[in-house]
């Protein structure tokens, strides 16, 4: 790289939403005809980044140089017209427009006075939708097309406006394999006109092909910067993506599951809107197993379980018990004795951490629910001093157990944890884990377990399966996965 | 002496406009809904006690009853016929139907109004008082029936309070005002904890409306002004918070009371008007308010 | 699409050319309802103008054609001036009043917008009933000028402004400008995004909408010889708006006078029940909201094509 000064520079910059520090004293620079990948998982604070550079939010302390101008703090309008353009995770088109008033949008000036539609402006607008291979679906609405055009009629607006800095939010995300190859054309075509690209992922692996540069984030901070190969064989990453070295505990042997499974996932696919979320996916759960689907964020593990939940529609048999969960509300779901503890939590942070216990126990029978949560306050032994506190103060690994805890209230047949270690520290995990293994020693209970972090996800788990851009790519028992899937997993 | 009329006045006043606000805020905390028509149902529930308890020969007593129940049946009408469809509707974009809901709830309202004064007219009716008699309250000549207004309207805030914060049903609206998709998940069904939320706000407003008519009286014509005043009061004291909305409805009550007595009592909402307005540019969130 | 424009600016040219010769076999009953309906219609355009567009819901649209109507009335009524510039005025007056009712609404959003809108109409109503004096309060300002004294004329003086309101509110929305301003309020991060100032925008949203409702408050009030409460300010008068512009279509501009049109010759028809026409009226409202929600042009525009 000649020593070009760099089109975007980031000094430094950090936010703060209250008591989380988002993104820590962040500094990177690209130059022009570079691509930088900047990768990190959930909460790593990748995407406040981005949305820092773009002026959606302001940073509370450093500088974002765009050829020299600091931007940081102008309105987001101002930094898209000093040549920051940005494409969006999610496809927001305009869906009362057509295409190409959609492109149109992209290369008008900010007037007031534009009354008169200007035919040059029409004609740079089809040759774009011809570059990005829209040519064919200028007059429609964005409701009608393909998943894979509505993330074209994004890129033809980033390119629009004719950016000097292009900042892409996972760029690959619900494409065919076919779809990425000519995406990523695209996006090499940025860096041959000699813009600075921003390519923003939780999956390094996706995006290495394409990199010059990347750079790994984790909790708001950079832990390594250098080439793809480098970050990826990195020690800290490696550790902080994925849970440390794959190991296998000392487990009593899992007897042989046969018969009917308790719970029958059998070709189920969902669609958010365009995007496959979940592609004919088919997955088995014995009484008494724990069997753990190992994936990273995106992979679709929430979607899974939220079918299973009944909180979003699909296609395909989700059996229990040998019956069909179709027409079942969410809530006669979670009483059936399905129970989940989302991602998010879902507490309810004004009410105190016994009140939110309490809730989860009232569709049990009274002495019933009585024992259980004098077993949980045991088990939990930092709940038990914290009754009364609101669950909202809660620290991040608190408002963890507490969830987990009103779960195990409703006395589940199978319990669906959902990325229970995400955020924690490895002190907390240990915790948790110690209370999953009790629960699984001790009491008869299923439990389905959805992870990006292997080394948790795998010592307590009877089987394993791997879910990859919607799919499942992998089966088997842990032993197997260490010794096959592991290497290749980041 | 003035002073002190305004004081026992305005605290009667208050305490009943308190009544109206909690539910209102209720049916916001926990449906989502700023419903445009409360000041019908109120109205409603007023002229059914005044013509049960005067054509039907049915008594004051059994007259409350009657409009107290006419009270929830509209809004339950007003959830299940308005409400409910709207919220469900799937020609309606997601981020539209609040606003069609307060567009809905208005046009309810507006057909409630002139079907009311196609009944009734648009004359005043009052009910008879619940207690006959005048006592002297700190040296002001105060009738009994609104002591009883007074009382009437804290119990039955005093009784919701109790129910949210003390009954596991109560804290399952509380949750639900919280977080919907997380109470749910602990398998209950929401649908059904709608229905309670709307039955109980018809009650209360069915209540509100009742008190009223025995103590200033009620005509199709203060429809507008009810819900104007329940809202004015829910957004000054923060949407969703009740203790905000009862700290307001003390502020505004009070505020009409005393231009009423004091300046005229034609304008006597406009200075809770303009409070609001000034809120609105300066606090948007109101007192306590937490969305 | 820009077909479908012209294919839309040839049909309502043709109707408005037809629309100008019924003082010639129609009678003047009829042609007083319609005289109405087209200032509504302008009303209603207004209103979507800015709730299409801009995405702002105005609950109080009578707060702005108020301000109008009595800016022009008193003006006329108090120093004599003639018509042209107190219509003109009243448009200004409206300006301002919807520059001040845009400052809050570029903070709020939602329901507490709403209220505001609500709010200023209830506050317009008070502050007219206060100063009877000036205003003639509840019962109105009689107004010594009028645009004419027979129907004809009447009608075709708010069909002509009817028809330049329309051409100049449908040119903006199809217009550049007007695909900012839709941007502005489906999406303004996207907008902003894309290097749009949506605020600016948002803005002269509200100036065009208020000052197309000032000049169309003003022009009614010489219409009817008087400037009531009733007849501008109420908020019944404000939800008829909202219906009309909803029943036609929202977003569609043109459909708005549809709406209008449909309403009041609704309202008409529906005399004979006295009172309970309003009763019928806002029921259909009300069934439209729930079962057309995009009203009668956009169906027509757009089938259920969402």
């Amino acid at each position: 790289m000649s020593a070009r000064p760099p089109l975007l520079a980031v000094n430094g910059i950090t936010k703060r939403f209250g008591g989380l520090v988002a993104v820590k004293d962040l500094s990177f620079s690209i130059a022009p005809g570079e691509i930088l990948g900047l990768i990190g998982p959930n909460g790593s604070g990748k995407s406040t980044a981005m949305k820092l550079i773009m002026g959606i939010e302001r940073p509370n302390a450093g500088a974002v140089h765009v050829e020299g101008t600091n931007v940081a703090g102008w309105p987001t309008h101002r930094i898209a017209r000093a040549g920051v353009g940005i494409v969006f995770q999610h496809s927001r088109p305009l869906h009362r427009q057509t295409v190409l008033e959609n492109i149109t949008l992209g290369l008008l000036p900010d007037s007031l006075l534009r009354l008169i539609a200007d035919h040059t402006v029409t004609e740079k607008a089809i040759a774009i939708a011809e570059r990005v291979g829209l040519a064919g679906v200028l007059h429609r609405r964005p409701s009608t097309l393909p998943f894979a055009d509505l993330r074209r009629l994004e890129l033809a607006k980033a390119i629009a406006r004719d950016p000097k800095v292009v900042l892409v939010d996972e760029p690959f995300a619900g494409l065919t394999t076919a779809e990425v190859h000519s995406f990523s054309a695209l996006i090499e075509a940025f860096r041959a006109e000699g813009r600075a690209v921003l390519l923003v992922d939780h999956n390094v692996k996706s995006v290495a092909a394409l990199v010059d540069r990347v750079l790994a984030m984790y909790l708001g901070e950079r832990i390594a910067e250098g080439s793809a190969e480098d970050v990826m064989r990195n020690e800290t990453v490696r550790r902080v993506y994925l849970g440390g070295s794959i190991e296998i505990a000392q487990r009593p042997a899992a007897s042989a599951k046969t018969g009917t499974p308790l719970l029958d996932v059998r070709g189920v696919s969902v669609l958010y809107g365009k995007a496959q979320a979940l592609e004919n996916v088919s997955l088995q759960v014995h009484e008494g197993e724990f069997v753990s689907v190992v994936g990273l964020n995106g992979a679709g593990k929430t979607t899974l379980f939220n079918a299973i939940s009944g909180l979003v529609p699909y296609a395909g048999r989700i059996g229990w018990a040998g019956a069909s969960l179709a027409g079942r509300t969410a809530g006669a779901i979670a009483r059936t004795g399905i129970v989940q503890c989302p991602e998010s939590r879902e507490l309810f942070g004004e009410m105190t951490v016994r009140e939110n216990l309490d809730l989860g126990g009232q569709h049990q029978e009274a002495a019933a629910s009585a024992r259980q949560l004098d077993w949980l306050l045991n088990l939990f032994p930092i709940l038990k001093d914290r009754q009364g506190q609101t669950a909202r103060t809660l620290s991040g690994g608190e408002q963890q157990m507490l969830a987990i805890a009103r779960a195990l209230m409703m006395q589940p047949k199978l319990l669906i944890l959902d990325e229970p270690t995400l955020g924690l520290a490895p002190v907390i995990l240990e915790q948790i884990s110690k209370a999953l293994e009790l629960l699984r020693n001790t009491t008869p209970i299923t439990v389905l377990l959805g992870e990006q972090n292997v080394t948790f996800a795998l010592p307590h788990a009877d089987r394993v399966y791997v879910l990859e851009h919607a799919r499942i790519v992998w089966e088997g028992d842990p032993g197997r996965f260490a010794r096959e899937a592991g290497v290749g997993y980041l | 002496m003035q002073a002190l009329q305004i004081l026992v006045d305005g605290f009667a006043i208050s305490a009943l406009y308190a009544l109206g606000a909690v539910g209102f805020t209720l049916i916001f905390g926990v449906s989502g809904v700023l419903n445009l028509s409360h000041g019908a149902i109120m109205v409603v529930a007023a002229m059914i006690a005044w013509y049960t308890a005067g054509s039907l020969h049915i008594g004051t007593y059994g007259g409350l009853v009657a409009g107290m129940a006419a009270g929830m049946i509209t809004a339950f009408a007003t959830y299940l016929l308005i409400v409910r469809p709207i919220q469900r509707s799937r020609a309606i974009a997601a981020e539209e139907k609040e606003i069609f809901v307060l567009t809905g709830t208005l046009l309810w309202g507006i057909m409630i109004q002139v079907l009311l004064a196609y009944a009734f007219t648009t004359n005043p009716i009052s009910v008879r008082p619940l207690a006959p008699g005048v006592v002297n309250l700190v040296g002001v000549r105060t009738p009994v029936n609104e002591i009883v207004v007074a009382a009437v309207s804290w119990a039955v805030i005093g009784l919701l309070w109790l129910l949210v914060n003390r009954t596991r049903t109560g804290k399952a609206l509380l949750a639900a005002s919280i977080n919907p998709r997380g109470l749910t998940l602990l398998g209950f069904e929401l649908s059904r904890i709608y229905l309670l939320v709307w039955a109980i706000y018809g009650t209360l407003a069915g209540i509100a409306g009742v008190l009223l008519a025995t103590f200033l009286g009620a005509s199709s014509d203060n429809i507008g002004q009810l819900t104007a005043s329940a809202f004015s009061i829910v957004v000054l004291g923060g949407l969703g918070s009740v203790s905000g909305s009862l700290i307001a409805a003390y502020v505004v009550g009070y505020l009409e009371t005393m231009t009423a007595y004091l300046i005229s009592p034609t304008i006597r909402s406009m200075p809770g008007l303009l409070l609001l307005v000034l809120v609105l540019y300066l606090r948007p969130q109101g007192l306590l308010g937490r969305r | 699409m820009a077909a479908r424009a012209t294919r839309v600016g040839l049909v309502a040219l043709a109707t408005v050319a037809v629309a100008a010769t019924l003082p010639l076999w129609v009678s003047s009953y009829i042609l007083g309802v319609l005289t109405l309906a087209y200032y509504f219609g302008v009303f209603a355009m207004s209103w979507d103008l800015l709730f299409g567009f801009a995405g702002e819901v105005n609950f109080g649209p009578t707060f702005l054609t108020g301000l109008g109507a009595y800016a022009a009335g008193m003006l006329n009524s108090f120093l004599n001036w003639p018509i042209v510039p107190c219509v003109i005025a009243g448009g200004v007056v409206a300006l301002a009043g919807g520059v001040l009712l845009a400052l809050p609404a570029l903070k709020l959003h939602g329901p507490y917008f709403g209220l505001v809108t609500l709010n200023a109409v209830l506050l317009l109503q008070q502050l007219i009933v206060v100063f009877a004096g000036a205003t003639g309060g509840e019962i109105g300002l009689t107004i010594p000028s009028v645009l004419s004294i027979d129907a004809g004329p009447n009608y075709e003086y708010a069909l002509g402004f009817m028809a330049v309101s329309g051409a100049l509110l449908y040119g903006l929305s199809r217009s550049p400008a007007g695909l900012i301003l839709q941007a502005s309020g489906q999406d303004s991060i996207e907008a902003a995004a894309l290097g749009f100032n949506v605020t600016k925008h948002k803005l002269a949203a509200f100036c065009v909408s208020a000052l197309f409702s000032g000049l169309a408050g003003a022009m009614l009030v010489f219409y009817l010889g008087t400037a009531s409460v009733g007849s501008v300010v109420d908020i019944a008068v404000g939800v008829q708006v909202i219906i009309a512009a909803v029943l036609g279509g929202r977003r569609t501009i043109l459909g708005a006078v549809i709406g209008a049109v449909f309403l009041l010759g609704a309202a008409e028809v529906l005399r004979p029940l006295g009172q309970l026409s309003t009763f019928v009226v806002s029921g259909i409202a009300l069934l439209a909201i729930l079962f057309f929600p995009n009203g009668l042009m956009g169906y027509a525009l757009h089938g259920s094509e969402r």
